[in-house]
């Protein structure tokens, strides 16, 4: 007993099974790219298998739900605006590494020519600065909105959403005076990321170093939001999600503990941006739609609220059908001799996941450990006392536990 | 922070006011709590008594009056600090988490504690006092029943070491069986040391294991006394022990 007790806050039952299932995993995600063009030539599946630059996007994406994840899925705060975080750092991607402050000729570490005129800011570090930026764009929003629960905050997030993209579509010389986002247009081109003289961009399978890229970066969010959710502050989240007042009474700080589920999850919404405005080259108004934070709900909602390796495949799935699924699908039924596209019922198909899901598996695909044992194991419906007969035992083994 | 002679008050209330929007929900309340006592807050459904108890704690908001916990004012404090300061809640309804397990919602009740290395020594002293916590260790709270899930709450309220125990009905809903028990509990962690704050409406019961009571009427402390003297006074039985 005492060495559960000893275990603190870190207390997990782990089996190896499913270490070596996540070791499989990425293992064959790492060879993805070799192996694409003999996956895409199999018979029947082949024309489903998607291409590396969609695998790229789809990871982006899992890996801003995966951020969505640490809000919604562990403190149970509803973010309707995660699309806010996702610009703030494509953003600073375009601040950063472009020609749109032409005036400023500043260089560092970046791959771009030195007599280039704007600001270049080593594209790796700017992965970071984004992050980082994008926490107290989160903890700014957070400090006013933080302080209602449950729908209220749903709504006002949802009006920061809608505020963001607004402005970005807004604040050039027209606007605001002074260009910052060069409006509708948006920033273009923004710098690739490099080693040196090694321009990803300008190289051949500049599609392969982005996927390797994302996936390190997917890694590295996995990993950090494994850790922090069997952290102290993990721990706090969770309380909070369960029930807020009882959390408060037993001493955790309730703004500070959700402001930081805010910075947190705006981290990774930023550093994502960051990494897919350089595979992009851009970072365009467009891109910033109320649709996009739905979209990125959805994969957390499908795969498992709270559950790391649901949003995963969440995200993934989503992702897949959103960038290449429904389209070959679509070719697919068209060969046959349907007059159907499925591409433009796409939110209704989302929508139909969605609904299918919370009738038949209302908590994901791969549930959080603790809704799963709720589930799985069943909550016991006999109690061990006889509530007829006063300190008598009822015929329930205690041992089934 | 200052050692309190042993004596002295630990908790010392003086005319509280707490509102809810517009409803004025204490009307100057003003209690004690001494060094080793249990003190019990008694009196009808809506009389204010959970309301003290969430305004000692800094969940409600405190209009008027102060707090005193060890000499200290802590009024007005967020419940963080208050929690980290020494007091702890069993709140009323329970309110575990209930997709943790019991050991997590153990630890919980912890949270403000810096001293993580004496945490098994503290989960050991709970299991002892509640052997039946043990046995569900691993089981979520939400699946226990009505009275293990009220151990569990004193057991978490426990793991924080207070020097303020704060009860909020822990009979609540209970089987007989159980209430005694709890009560039993109560007396032993009392004798450990720790002084208790129980609110009840169970009168008789908590009057039998209290050193002194205060009875609660819409806002106002209207009675107050030895336990003993509460028991045999007159209004007390009417109203309370469902006598006369």
């Amino acid at each position: 007993m005492s060495t559960i007790a000893r275990s603190g806050f870190v207390s997990r039952v782990r089996t190896d099974r499913s270490w070596w299932l996540a070791g499989g995993l990425i293992a064959l995600a790492l060879i993805y790219p070799i192996i694409v063009e003999t996956l895409q030539a199999l018979p029947f599946i082949g024309d489903f298998v998607p291409r590396t630059s969609s695998m790229v996007v789809m990871l982006v994406f899992t890996m801003m739900a995966i951020g969505l994840n640490v809000v919604v899925g562990y403190a149970g705060l509803l973010d309707l605006g995660y699309v806010a975080f996702y610009a703030a750092g494509a953003y600073m991607a375009g601040w950063l590494a472009s020609l749109q402050f032409a005036d400023v000729t500043f260089h560092f570490g970046s791959t771009v020519s030195n007599d280039k005129p704007g600001i270049h800011v080593s594209m790796w570090l700017i992965l970071a600065l984004a992050g980082v930026f994008t926490m107290i764009v989160g903890i700014l929003i957070g400090l006013p909105t933080l302080r209602l629960r449950g729908d209220y905050l749903a709504i006002v997030t949802l009006g920061f959403g809608e505020i963001v993209p607004q402005f970005v579509r807004n604040a050039d010389q027209e606007g605001i005076g002074f260009d910052l986002t060069h409006g509708t247009f948006g920033i273009a081109p923004i710098d690739s990321l490099g080693v040196g003289a090694f321009i990803f961009r300008e190289q051949r399978n500049k599609d392969d170093l982005y996927y390797w890229t994302a996936i390190a970066l997917l890694l590295f969010t996995v990993f950090c939001c494994i850790r922090l959710r069997d952290s102290r502050l993990g721990r706090a989240w969770i309380a909070i999600r369960e029930d807020e007042t009882a959390a408060a009474a037993m001493g955790v700080p309730l703004m500070r503990t959700k402001t930081w589920s805010y910075a947190i999850g705006a981290f990774f919404g930023g550093v994502a941006g960051a990494f897919y405005s350089s595979f992009k080259a851009g970072a365009f108004p467009a891109d910033f739609y109320f649709n996009i934070s739905i979209f990125l709900l959805c994969m957390v909602i499908l795969g498992g609220m709270g559950s790391i390796w649901g949003v995963l495949a969440g995200g993934m799935i989503l992702g897949y059908l959103n960038i290449e699924g429904l389209a070959t699908i679509g070719s697919k039924v068209q060969d046959a001799g349907l007059h159907f596209d499925p591409t433009k019922y796409q939110f209704g198909i989302y929508g139909f996941i969605i609904v299918v899901m919370m009738l038949f598996r209302p908590t994901g695909l791969i549930p959080e450990r603790r809704h799963k044992i709720e589930l799985v194991e069943g909550v016991h419906d006999t109690p061990f006392y006889d509530v007829q007969t006063e300190g008598t035992l009822t015929d329930r083994d205690m041992s089934d536990d | 922070m200052s050692e309190q002679p042993s004596t002295g008050p630990v908790l010392e209330i003086d005319d509280l006011h707490v509102y809810y929007g517009a409803i004025h929900a204490l009307k100057g309340v003003s209690l004690k709590v001494n060094q080793g006592e249990i003190v019990t807050l008694i009196g009808a459904n809506g009389a204010g008594k959970s309301t003290t108890l969430r305004a000692i704690n800094g969940i409600n908001r405190t209009r008027q009056g102060t707090i005193r916990f060890q000499g200290q004012d802590i009024t007005g404090s967020p419940p963080h600090s208050i929690v980290k300061s020494g007091i702890a809640q069993s709140p009323e309804g329970r309110r575990l988490f209930p997709l943790m397990s019991v050991t997590e919602n153990l630890e919980m009740g912890a949270f403000q504690r810096t001293d993580r290395e004496n945490f098994s020594e503290d989960m050991d002293r709970v299991f002892e006092l509640f052997p039946r916590l043990q046995e569900r260790r691993m089981q979520k709270a939400g699946t226990l029943s009505g009275g293990e899930q009220q151990m569990c709450s004193i057991g978490r309220a426990l793991m924080a070491r207070p020097k303020l125990l704060l009860l909020d009905e822990p009979s609540m809903g209970l089987a007989p069986i159980f209430v005694e028990r709890i009560f039993e509990t109560v007396v032993e962690v009392n004798k450990q040391g720790t002084p208790v704050l129980l609110v009840e409406q169970n009168a008789l019961m908590a009057l039998e294991v209290a050193k002194r009571g205060y009875v609660m009427e819409t806002g106002t402390i209207a009675l107050e006394g030895p336990a003993g003297d509460l028991k045999t006074n007159e209004q007390v039985r009417k109203t309370y022990l469902g006598e006369g």
